[in-house]
């Protein structure tokens, strides 16, 4: 149900309005609109003196995500409540005396786990290196590049050598070997000022030097090597001391630093809400949408905190302006998970429809007939209350699991109307019969399609006349002469089907044809100019939506069949347990996919049949100021 | 030799309108797959445009099932 919407206009002194701004965020109740939309002739508030305070707000904002970023989590974090009163000042002389130790600590520890990721493949570049080193001595002028190549570059070697010779002169040397037996490791030596014209050479040859990192570029490999080890022994000890200081630093000021960002992301809240105000020269006007039923207790709420100070008054919306009004919705525990699968499209504008309990009706329903199986149903409904009570309140994933669980029941229900347990194990275990009929059966093919297709003729004719309604209420005069034109000439099809199938006196006749011209005559009038070349297609199309709900049979029948040649293949082989094994291979793959198939059938029956008979889409959510909090524990 | 007859196109009805189906779901689920990478909240409409041409299966399955019922020795 969508919560019947209305505006209100809060005028008051410009001295109150931080006050104003203050109890409307607390009460997180109204949406602000943009006052000079609604009285044109008015000035917008000018953001000006809060410019400064604003910058140094997100400035603030900024600062504390970085340091929150770099301390750990703790498993209860309550945010500390901060005095708005110097706040500003409060926060940044506690940032700028924690921030240089903290920011410190994690550069370090980043370092060190670079340091731990890139190390060791310094210290095996090297060690396959040592045995090259010995031609090395310690020359000042001299510059020394090492390198590590795949065996097929042993060619380049030549190449190197002598280019290296042309560039550097005879006082340059090249010494490589076969390190492993993947690689060639090579050593380059030759005067400093030959660098630039090696290091291009090098870049050509597509050759890349081994670069150790800063602290290492100036010491033998030799040094380097025994440093590496040294460093690495070192580092997980270094790093958990730091864990434990951050740690330590995180219990003190997480949820002090939570609290701090809450107050300032508040306060910025109040700051750009402003923009939204119209002013004169001592007054401001507020404006914005808010449900009907919390009018009375905001204006209560408002005179006891600021007696005398302010007008609050009902500013009544025009149909046109209810248009465009935000949505809630809202419903009871049962239907508010189905919102999920509204939102997945869009929400209805306010003053459509609100199809959700529509939905928590069929979408479980066409979930049950399609996969119809005790056995399956009792499987389902376990998995399905095991991991929904793991799952967050207000989850997409618990949502989608409230479905499953009502699924889950239908599921049960059409297990016993098609007599199915693990498909023919009940039958042929336990004696299991159906209710109406078993599936498998090539006699039930006939009813099982009449029986979805009349479903889907009932879901659609739903559909149809609420769209009527809605079209009526909304005074759309087009769309009611539309849906009206299809509903009719539905009911005149299925009558002539009547007839033709003989179930119909063919008396009907001449009315059935009658009533299918009069819709199709209502339907070329609601279609405007081109109406009369689009009704038929229209109509089809209508009937196709309707042959669309065979799939509640086919999907049925190819879960059935799997479900069959499960039993059938266990049955077949000797070895008791290799039999158990496999139905219960067949059973769990019938089960993933008939728990995800037939959602997403069911979903689509709704988004494309049902909703494109009635549904109104395109409202925009309602986002109360001050709500909600984002650094709620 | 009627009855074989029958069941080959009842296959075909299905298998060609499952061929179609496929492809066409194919080409939207890949558009549909960045669309969502790039916007969340299309998820729900791309799910309806990846679902449209399965009508055409379920077309086919209906006139395979009309052949095999309706048909003299089907």
């Amino acid at each position: 149900m969508i919560i019947p919407m209305t505006r209100v206009q809060i005028v008051g002194h410009k001295q109150d309005m931080d006050a104003t701004l203050r109890e409307l965020q607390r009460l997180a109740c109204v949406q602000l609109l943009d006052a000079t939309q609604v009285h044109p002739g008015m000035h917008g508030y000018a953001l000006a003196a809060e410019q400064k305070e604003i910058e140094t707000l997100n400035y603030l904002l900024a600062r504390l995500h970085a340091l929150l970023a770099l301390l750990p989590p703790l498993p209860d974090e309550t945010p500390e409540p901060w005095d708005q009163k110097g706040l500003i000042e409060s926060i940044q002389a506690e940032l700028d005396a924690q921030a240089g130790e903290l920011e410190a600590l994690a550069q370090e520890r980043q370092q060190l786990l670079n340091d731990a990721e890139v190390l060791p493949s310094y210290a095996d570049t090297l060690s396959k290196l040592m045995p090259l080193t010995p031609v090395l001595t310690q020359l000042r002028d001299y510059e020394t590049v090492a390198v590590l190549l795949n065996n097929p570059a042993a060619g380049l070697m030549d190449t190197l050598a002598a280019e290296m010779q042309e560039i550097a002169g005879p006082l340059s040397e090249l010494v490589w070997d076969q390190v492993d037996p993947d690689h060639i490791g090579a050593l380059l030596i030759f005067p400093r000022e030959a660098a630039p014209k090696m290091n291009t050479l090098l870049g050509r040859l597509q050759v890349n030097p081994i670069a150790l990192p800063e602290s290492l570029r100036n010491v033998s490999f030799q040094d380097a090597l025994v440093h590496i080890y040294q460093r690495l022994e070192e580092i997980p000890r270094r790093l958990k001391a730091i864990d434990v200081q951050l740690q330590e630093s995180a219990r003190t000021y997480r949820a002090r630093w939570l609290g701090a960002a809450r107050a300032l992301n508040r306060r910025l809240e109040q700051l750009r809400a402003r923009k939204h105000l119209a002013e004169t020269q001592h007054t401001f006007v507020l404006v914005g949408w808010l449900p009907r039923d919390q009018l009375e207790p905001l204006r209560q709420t408002l005179e006891a905190r600021l007696p005398q100070a302010l007008v609050v008054d009902e500013l009544l919306p025009t149909p046109e302006e209810a248009w465009d009004a935000p949505v809630l919705l809202t419903g009871n525990r049962f239907t508010r998970s189905f919102h999920f699968f509204i939102r997945l499209l869009s929400i209805p504008r306010y003053g459509a429809l609100d199809p959700t309990a529509l939905m928590a009706l069929f979408m479980p329903l066409f979930f049950g007939l399609m996969l119809g199986d005790i056995g399956y149903g009792l499987t389902l409904l376990i998995i399905v209350l095991w991991a929904r009570r793991r799952m967050a309140p207000g989850s997409g994933m618990r949502d989608l699991m409230t479905f499953l669980l009502f699924g889950s029941l239908w599921t049960i229900f059409f297990g016993f109307v098609f007599g199915e347990f693990f498909g023919n194990l009940g039958h042929l275990m336990l004696g299991l019969h159906p209710l109406w009929m078993e599936r498998s059966d090539p006699d039930a093919l006939a009813p099982l399609l009449l029986f979805t297709i009349a479903l889907g003729g009932m879901h659609i004719m739903l559909g149809l006349a609420l769209g009527i309604w809605q079209a009526w209420h909304l005074h759309q005069r087009h769309e009611l002469w539309e849906r009206a034109g299809k509903l009719v000439g539905l009911i005149g099809l299925f009558l002539l089907a009547g007839v033709v199938a003989r179930q119909l006196p063919r008396g009907w006749m001449t009315p059935a044809a009658a009533t299918v011209i009069v819709g199709l005559a209502m339907l070329i009038h609601g279609l405007g100019s081109v109406g009369a070349l689009l009704a038929p297609v229209e109509l089809l199309g209508v009937l196709g939506n309707i042959l669309s709900y065979l799939r509640l049979a086919a999907i049925g029948l190819a879960s059935v069949y799997l479900a069959l040649v499960g039993n059938l293949m266990a049955g077949k082989i000797g070895v008791i347990w290799i039999g158990i094994l496999i139905a219960v291979l067949f059973h769990t793959l019938n089960l993933a996919m008939g728990a995800f198939s037939p959602s997403i059938h069911a979903l689509r029956l709704h988004y494309v049949e049902f909703f494109t008979k009635f549904y109104e889409e395109g409202g925009q959510p309602f986002h109360p100021f001050g709500g909600p909090d984002p650094f709620a524990s | 030799m009627e009855l074989g007859l029958i069941a080959i196109g009842a296959g075909l009805a299905v298998g060609f309108t499952a061929f179609g189906t496929g492809y066409a779901q194919s080409r939207i689920g890949a558009a549909g797959a960045g669309a969502i990478a790039e916007k969340p909240e299309v998820t729900g409409r791309i799910i309806l445009l990846v679902a449209i041409p399965e009508t055409m299966v379920i077309l086919g399955f209906a006139v395979a099932a009309m052949i095999m019922l309706l048909l003299p020795g089907g």
